[in-house]
């Protein structure tokens, strides 16, 4: 099998933000491997995808949430035939609503990824490894519950 | 060729947090593959590690000031014949002297780390790509002398 490109990569990272942004949950789900692990931005410990995908979907794909992102330039450090390493900057604006009902608007101005993909038995690039971090703390302010999803 | 041991890559991660804290000596950028990437705690864009391990070595605890890394459990997944990802919890306590001669501590509390390693020609494990951050900003206190 050839090696993985560059362009290859940065169009899956690419794929990745624009199936988050027009809330695709099972193309999103199916961007990572199922024993992906993955350190979401705002979290302590380091979890498994699997339960990062339940939390996002909850908060980040539901009808009243919103997603916005622009990313930087995209470094890619190929590692033999099947892995790369992505790793970019990127600002976010979202419109979170938590299980309680209420919806947070943050955003994440110095927002930077390292994305870990691999190759599936199907040749696929998948996700196995995920840290997001900011460089800044991140500004969240409470909506009222009758204002919509904020545009970008 | 054997597969890369998890043990292998904890050690590697243990010997960082030694250099870093002053307790080992040796070299800090020998850690790093000429060509690895990191995101430093709160760089805004990831740059090449051997600029950022030569700011750090210069920056590494004397025997004035002390420096102390505790490291959660290290998970590793290997990825490759040669490839395994570190990924793990932290915290670290270091002491600055700032410009006006004043010393502070520094607490990151709740570091998180993402190192993948690759092993090379001389079968020695370097680390291509680094991702260090925080869950919540470090505290800076003023230090005793």
């Amino acid at each position: 099998m050839s090696n993985i490109s560059s362009d290859d990569v940065r169009a899956e990272v690419k794929k990745f933000w624009d199936f988050l942004s027009r809330k695709l949950k099972s193309q999103f789900a199916e961007m990572y491997l199922s024993s992906a692990t993955v350190f979401a931005a705002d979290a302590r410990r380091m979890e498994p995808a699997r339960l990062m995908l339940v939390r996002r979907e909850r908060e980040l794909l539901g009808p009243a949430s919103f997603v916005a992102a622009k990313l930087g330039s995209i470094d890619v450090q190929p590692l033999g035939a099947d892995l790369a390493i992505a790793s970019y900057p990127f600002h976010l604006s979202i419109t979170r609503t938590r299980a309680s009902g209420k919806r947070y608007q943050s955003e994440v101005p110095r927002g930077r990824a390292t994305q870990v993909f691999q190759r599936d038995e199907k040749g696929v690039l998948r996700i196995i490894h995920e840290h997001m971090s900011s460089a800044e703390p991140v500004s969240s302010k409470q909506l009222p519950p009758t204002d919509p999803p904020a545009q970008v | 060729m054997t597969k890369i041991s998890s043990e292998d890559v904890r050690k590697e991660v243990r010997r960082f947090w030694a250099i870093l804290s002053g307790n080992l000596a040796d070299k800090l950028e020998e850690m790093y593959s000429p060509t690895a990437i990191v995101f430093t705690g709160k760089a805004k864009r990831s740059e090449s590690a051997k600029l950022m391990a030569v700011r750090r070595s210069r920056h590494l605890p004397g025997t004035a000031l002390s420096s102390r890394a505790e490291v959660g459990s290290i998970d590793v997944q290997i990825v490759g014949p040669d490839v395994a990802i570190a990924a793990y919890t932290y915290s670290f306590n270091t002491q600055k002297i700032l410009a006006n001669g004043s010393k502070v501590q520094i607490n990151t509390t709740f570091g998180r780390a993402t190192q993948i390693f690759e092993r090379g020609e001389d079968r020695a494990l370097r680390i291509v790509h680094e991702h260090l951050s925080a869950a919540a900003p470090p505290a800076m206190e003023k230090a005793g002398e």
